[in-house]
């Protein structure tokens, strides 16, 4: 899988690249920023059962703003976790999505969403535990953390990709709470989105490094 | 209180009194508030697998980024070598042509610094608290990216953490 590099960006001791696989998961992230970039937040209408009565609900100008902000972090943190070339600076990316996420979630107030990311950020913070040390147990088994490295030399031991995987695991959780909490449909629903993009990048990305290294 | 019980069981479960084991598993799954303990016994039978296969995985000897201490060093733990701007302090990079400035920036103490490290022993616990204190090459050079990330993580945990604080007063 490694000898389809199309790019490569230097950064000391790591070197971010670009292969088909990863170039189209980049083109996918890009285009979803590039979304809450210049979308608006959808106003969500409500019908009076039985009636033909409706209401439209505003977002607030400031939690819409705060929601942008989150979604295009966490946008460019998903760009970081699939072009990263370094194990130790993909955990860091992913810990930085999962820290995101609750952002997304949380700003949202209504008590079925916040005790949605409330049970969410328990399992973040569970989950940097074995992803941190997936990462530690890799470089003390290897001596490196590079990818290209590992990819050449391999010897990563079973259970540092298992710790590695389920800790991505925790982090990628969100989709589940908010198809949970309907927060889809609450206010600022473009936003939204970004957790399910960023989810679906961390997990096809980590299955191509469990694969190469 | 009893309310709050029936918003957290699903509907099948009202529907009916009895249900076959796969309902009662996605019953349990739907949720939401037993999924940290579900992964939480995940990560846990990960561990005990991983404790079980800890005499077959072996420590590297020949480490990327190795660790020596000096206790008699007043830059205890962090004493690298090098002489500022002159000879460089012996560093280990996995791609040393991305790196043509290595052992430099560890090497470097201001003249304040240099006073401090002459004459006290602890300058080594103050990695970065003044300007020309200790510069770790590898946290701030060779794998200097990771430093910004980590700052990134903070600023908007932070972020998060100001608007859920000023929301509260409103």
């Amino acid at each position: 899988m490694m000898e389809s590099i199309l790019v490569t960006i230097p950064f000391g001791d790591m070197i971010h690249y670009l292969s088909g696989y990863t170039g189209v998961l980049f083109g996918f992230a890009a285009v979803f920023v590039l979304l809450a970039v210049i979308s608006l937040p959808e106003k969500p209408v409500e019908i009076v059962f039985g009636t033909d009565g409706y209401s439209l609900k505003e977002t607030p100008v400031d939690l819409a703003k705060f929601q942008r902000f989150m979604a295009i972090a966490c946008g460019i943190a998903t760009i970081g976790a699939i072009v990263t070339g370094d194990i130790f600076n993909f955990t860091l990316f992913a810990a930085f999505i999962g820290v995101l996420n609750i952002g997304i979630v949380a700003a949202v107030k209504n008590k079925h969403v916040l005790s949605a990311a409330f049970s969410y950020g328990l399992v973040v913070m569970m989950g940097t535990v074995p992803l941190f040390a997936g990462a530690a147990i890799i470089a003390a088994t290897t001596g490196t953390l590079s990818i290209w490295e590992l990819a050449a030399a391999g010897g990563v031991p079973v259970i540092a990709k298992l710790l590695l995987l389920i800790g991505v695991l925790g982090e990628g959780m969100a989709p589940f709470y908010i198809g949970k909490a309907e927060i889809t449909r609450a206010s600022g629903a473009p936003y939204i989105l970004m957790i399910h993009v960023s989810s679906l990048l961390l997990f096809l990305r980590v299955v191509e490094i469990l694969l190469t290294v | 209180m009893k309310e709050v019980q029936e918003a957290k069981d699903c509907p099948a479960k009202k529907a009916r009194g009895t249900f076959a084991p796969f309902q009662k598993l996605s019953c349990y799954l739907s949720t939401i508030e037993n999924l940290p303990k579900l992964y939480a016994i995940c990560v846990c039978l990960i561990i005990v697998f991983g404790l079980c296969s800890v005499p077959f995985i072996s420590y590297e000897e020949d480490q990327l980024y190795p660790k020596s201490l000096d206790p008699s060093s007043s830059l205890d733990p962090y004493d690298r070598g090098g002489v500022p701007f002159t000879e460089p302090a012996v560093i280990i990079a996995q791609y040393p042509e991305n790196a043509p400035a290595i052992g430099y920036v560890t090497a470097y103490l201001t003249p304040l610094s240099q006073f401090l490290a002459d004459y006290t022993f602890h300058l080594g616990t103050t990695i970065v608290a003044h300007p020309g204190g200790i510069l770790d090459e590898i946290l701030y050079y060779t794998r200097g990216f990771d430093t910004i990330v980590e700052a990134s993580i903070l600023f908007c945990a932070f972020a998060i953490a100001a608007f859920l604080y000023r929301r509260s007063k409103e």
